[in-house]
């Protein structure tokens, strides 16, 4: 991803990073996290807003710093630091959002050919399948692995 | 000047280690996200084309 990104930071397991968002309504931390699911081999990404005030996050909040396409590529870069350390696992990712599903779609749609050079990428239909991610498709949540995880 | 070349050119990004992000280890920021991710995955088994 050679598009401009925030730099990060992030903790010695790399399953927490955190950077920071700037624009017209000023500074704010984002923290981006790679969880374990039910499944020991698949972790779930999920990135939100630190509130500073309630120590909490808020994966709702809307920022509009007017960088969300800066912010999807931060995230992104950061899925290429995690499966740096942890080669072998799948990710997960859903939006908090309908509209922010389709985000998502949008940022991989518009990256395939960049993220299919190292990355495996499927959608999960409303047929409850996995399937490979195609353009146009609708899907309600997202799995990637690095591509010599993949067939 | 070819490993400084090579670096520059990598997708990995090289990542500064923060001791303070320890706070959140062990903990669930996005409970939600992640039920709605289990939940996913007990409806389908992963892409069989996985290894």
């Amino acid at each position: 991803m050679n598009k401009t990104r925030y730099q990060f930071k992030a903790e010695d397991h790399f399953e927490y990073f955190e950077f920071y968002s700037e624009g017209p309504n000023g500074v704010v931390k984002k923290v981006v996290e790679y969880q374990k699911t039910s499944d020991e081999n698949v972790y779930n990404l999920a990135f939100g807003d630190y509130d500073e005030v309630a120590k909490g996050i808020d994966d709702l909040s809307v920022t509009n710093n007017g960088d969300s396409l800066k912010v999807l590529t931060t995230v992104a870069s950061t899925v290429y630091a995690f499966t740096d350390k942890h080669p072998k696992v799948m990710i997960i990712a859903t939006g908090s959002t309908s509209v922010r599903t389709r985000l998502y779609r949008m940022g991989i749609t518009n990256n395939l050919d960049e993220i299919s050079q190292d990355f495996a990428i499927f959608g999960f239909t409303k047929d409850n399948t996995w399937v490979k991610f195609e353009i146009g498709e609708d899907y309600e949540a997202f799995l990637v692995t690095k591509k010599e995880n993949a067939f | 000047m070819k490993h400084i070349d090579k670096l520059n050119s990598s997708k990995v990004p090289i990542v500064p280690i923060d001791k303070r992000l320890e706070k959140y280890r062990g903990k669930v920021l996005f409970p939600e996200k992640l039920a709605k991710a289990n939940e996913i995955l007990a409806r389908a088994a992963l892409p069989k084309f996985v290894k």
